[in-house]
């Protein structure tokens, strides 16, 4: 369902990102990055506001022929990025929300596991799975 | 009313999360502050003898079990009464020897590793829970029994099962109750 999934730290650098197709992982690298001026434009634009759960989704932040990009940020400003298929219109976002929802509580289980640095990349073997789980096309 | 009563099992819940994540941080700190694997499970197993001394006077306060007769009496009651208590565990018994003094406990679900899902790289033999084979190793002391208290299986090495293994040596203190004429 999800293309490819990118987890992105508080300084903008990548701790996680993976993609389905690997031939064209050098684009899906280029659209996660270019998502993340979008993503701070969104959080720039919520200002002060107290930010609650429904906040930290930030839903379609561009579409592009192929692909559709939404983002997600925590409180703790770590992005999640997913680009999906445009080709797959069932996707609702209720879908997407439930995805993202997973996503965060896979990356706090890496967060406590008490040999995890917060910055290093991801390599818990739990939260590959999980990513695996989501991008398997379900045909 | 002459004799008070027991004293009632007052269970100061705090949060299960806290708890494993403090342990865990105690863990990492000590594989920061020790290089060799060895060194990490001594002081876990040291730290793990200083609770024990401690905890088994709460234990016997709150449980009142009775005198036990024979090791396998002991081992059935670390593992129903006193994991049950401390950790909301019950782990299974087995007696591994005819002569009745080497025992395991087999847990199958341990809520100290909730988090971590396989030891570092250059950290393949570190017993993680060795903290709980001091405390029974600790605990045994203080109530005259010397014993061994090591991982036999570990889950976070890979094996199938976590098990600790508890050998029972010699008494330490022989009964003396009778007055020296």
């Amino acid at each position: 369902m999800a293309v490819c999934v990118a987890v992105i730290a508080k300084e903008n650098y990548p701790l996680y990102i993976r993609s389905v197709p690997t031939e064209n992982e050098l684009k899906f690298h280029y659209m996660v990055h270019t998502s993340l001026d979008v993503v701070d434009e969104k959080i720039s634009a919520m200002g002060k506001a107290l930010v609650d759960q429904r906040e930290l989704y930030l839903g379609l932040l561009y579409p592009t022929e192929d692909y559709k990009v939404y983002g997600y940020v925590t409180n703790s400003k770590v992005k999640f990025v997913m680009v999906v298929d445009s080709s797959n219109t069932a996707l609702r976002d209720n879908e997407i929300r439930s995805m993202f929802r997973k996503l965060h509580n896979s990356y706090t289980d890496v967060m406590c596991n008490p040999f995890y640095n917060p910055g290093d990349r991801i390599q818990s073997r739990a939260f590959d799975s999980m990513v695996t789980s989501m991008m398997i096309q379900v045909c | 009313m002459s004799r008070p009563a027991p004293r009632k099992p007052e269970y100061h819940k705090i949060n299960k999360d806290l708890f494993v994540l403090t342990y865990g941080a105690l863990v990492a700190q000590l594989c920061k502050d020790y290089e060799k694997d060895e060194d990490v499970n001594t002081y876990l197993d040291k730290m793990g003898y200083g609770i024990g001394t401690r905890l088994v006077e709460d234990f016997l306060a709150r449980s009142c079990v009775g005198r036990c007769h024979s090791y396998s009496e002991i081992t059935d009651i670390i593992a129903q009464v006193a994991f049950k208590m401390y950790l909301g565990i019950t782990p299974s018994v087995t007696c591994n020897n005819s002569s009745r003094n080497e025992f395991s406990l087999i847990l199958d679900k341990n809520p100290l590793v909730e988090f971590v899902e396989e030891l570092p790289a250059g950290r393949s033999s570190l017993c993680y829970c060795n903290l709980l084979c001091g405390i029974i190793r600790g605990a045994l002391e203080m109530v005259h029994l010397a014993a061994d208290v090591t991982f036999l299986q570990d889950r976070l090495k890979g094996d199938s099962v976590t098990e600790i293994g508890i050998t029972f040596l010699k008494k330490l203190d022989e009964k003396k109750y009778r007055r020296k004429k």
